[in-house]
């Protein structure tokens, strides 16, 4: 008996090794979960759609929440990037470069990069998290049971009016937070470097494709609808309390600046080739 | 007519494993049991709020879980559920936590003034006074009263069947009593199915017509009060004993 609760104790003898293939295979597996659970999320959302079920007052609701709320918070974001953008491109151009490629320098920042994932990233902390900590919250004192004891569909009421507002509302976001920050960048090349208005236009005209501003714009429309549809996702999974909103919350935030950066890279080989 | 069919259930271990349980129309049982027993996982599955890896719910002789989406939501519409915490919706006032529990399709053929008029009555049935709750939000409230609040809401469709997951847990020995009778009277004048899911072995057995036992997630005991109150099941014995041990203390630590 003794022995028997010696062997029972003792350590695994599985090699580092096959530890290694199970970390992967457990990764792989999970990655493989949460991609069938987005998919299968994406289908009811688009099902609601088509079937009318979304109710247009939650969907104002959240655009309200979205851009609106969002609004502050965006331009000074916007403004500091179109500053931080003028000053470090004009340290770089100054004596090697004519000074008006600083307007496109900074124009082809913010319309390609800096407007749509800033604009993302500020409203992953601002509306993903929230959206995650939220719908955790009552799926952990039941309020998400209780919706659907009550014959009412989570996916219509909850997810749905949230990923239509976020495909409405980042795009709008972006397009000001883009035109704010090339504003403010010449704003800051004239007062830093002296460059004149009629200059840093003529830069920004001189490389400049209205493709550039599709992209921008195809981007927000991305990051609009995956920052709320992870966000609901991730919310919906919450499990075991408060503890457990605060991990998922945490995991959401990471879940989606990852992706927002993986998106963010797949997107030039696609679109700018 | 509730009918368990093998209901059998894991998470990270067994839950269920195999429970057959006739609940006859009309009929209040009681589902008593050590916590972690399941009781409340059973009850769940009645409406598919979770989903039974093995095993069947009938309501009326309908499958819920092999009759497609339709008998889910058909089901859902039938049965009233008040669960343990209440589950209020934290950023709806009383007045549209209540009128949530119409059904969309009824609520869509009622006027304002009628579901302003259902809400109030149905308040009024719990011994609550709706001009004095109806604009607040659950943080505002008690917890004996967010109980009936919750009560309201489930009953404001005018179901045939109602689940009651821990309606008096967290409640002082006065509000416990006060929501057993409210319970007792509800169930009796709206005619419907209960089943009770509770730790309150007297009020359980008070209440209802029959009763049964969980245990180690089968069945160990189902009967009368009168039988349950008799029976020579050690198991059955050892958790009354314990209950009723806790349900002094209770009483003395409230005095």
């Amino acid at each position: 008996m003794t022995v028997d609760r010696q062997h029972a104790a003792a350590p695994s003898p599985t090699s580092p090794i096959v530890r290694w293939f199970a970390g992967w295979g457990r990764a792989y597996r999970i990655t493989l979960e949460h991609a069938g659970a987005l998919g299968l999320l994406t289908w009811q959302i688009l099902v609601s759609v088509v079937r009318l079920r979304v109710r247009f007052r939650d969907v104002m609701t959240q655009l309200y929440v979205m851009g609106i709320q969002s609004l502050p918070i965006v331009l000074v974001t916007a403004s500091l990037a179109g500053i931080v953008t003028s000053q470090q491109g004009g340290y770089q151009i100054v004596s090697t470069s004519p000074r008006y490629l600083l307007g496109t320098l900074v124009v082809q920042s913010v319309v390609l990069e800096l407007g749509p994932l800033l604009t993302a990233i500020v409203l992953v902390g601002r509306i993903g998290a929230r959206i995650t900590a939220e719908l955790g919250t009552m799926v952990v004192s039941e309020q998400i049971d209780a919706f659907k004891s009550l014959g009412r569909d989570p996916v219509a009421v909850l997810a749905a009016p949230r990923v239509i507002a976020g495909v409405i509302a980042l795009p709008l976001l972006v397009g000001i937070a883009d035109m704010v920050g090339i504003y403010v960048g010449m704003v800051a090349a004239n007062l830093d470097g002296g460059l004149g208005r009629e200059e840093f236009l003529y830069g920004a005209r001189l490389f400049w494709h209205s493709w550039d501003l599709f992209y921008g714009f195809s981007k927000a429309v991305v990051f609009g609808f995956v920052i709320p549809l992870i966000s609901v996702h991730m919310g919906l999974r919450t499990a075991g309390g408060a503890e457990g909103v605060g991990l998922t919350t945490t995991n959401a935030v990471m879940f989606m600046i990852l992706t927002l950066l993986i998106l963010d890279a797949t997107f030039p080989p696609l679109m700018l080739q | 007519m509730i009918t368990y069919r093998g209901v059998r259930k894991s998470f990270d271990r067994p839950v269920l494993r195999g429970v057959s349980l006739t609940v006859e129309t009309g009929e209040m049982f009681a589902l008593f049991g050590p916590s972690g027993t399941g009781k409340s996982v059973l009850l769940k599955t009645t409406i598919g709020l979770v989903v039974p890896d093995l095993g069947d719910v009938e309501i009326d002789g309908v499958s819920v879980y092999h009759g497609g989406k339709g008998a889910l939501d058909a089901v859902r519409k039938k049965a009233g559920y008040v669960f343990q915490y209440a589950a209020l919706f934290d950023s709806l006032n009383v007045f549209d936590n209540v009128a949530m529990g119409l059904p969309e399709a009824e609520m869509a053929k009622l006027s304002k003034g009628d579901v302003a008029r259902r809400v109030w009555d149905v308040l009024e049935n719990v011994n609550l006074e709706p001009h004095e709750v109806l604009s607040k939000i659950p943080s505002e409230l008690s917890g004996g009263m967010k109980k009936r609040v919750g009560i309201a809401r489930a009953i404001v469709g005018r179901p045939e069947i109602l689940l009651w997951d821990e309606p008096t847990t967290g409640l002082d020995p006065i509000n416990t009593a006060a929501i057993e009778r409210l319970i007792h009277r509800l169930s009796a004048e709206l005619e419907v199915t209960s089943l009770l899911v509770t730790h309150d072995v007297e009020g359980g057995l008070q209440m209802c017509d029959r009763v049964g036992m969980l245990e180690g997630g089968t069945l160990r005991f189902v009967g009368t009060p009168a039988e349950f109150r008799n029976c020579a099941d050690p198991v059955v014995r050892a958790f009354v004993d314990r209950q009723a041990a806790e349900a002094a203390l209770d009483t003395v630590e409230t005095r």
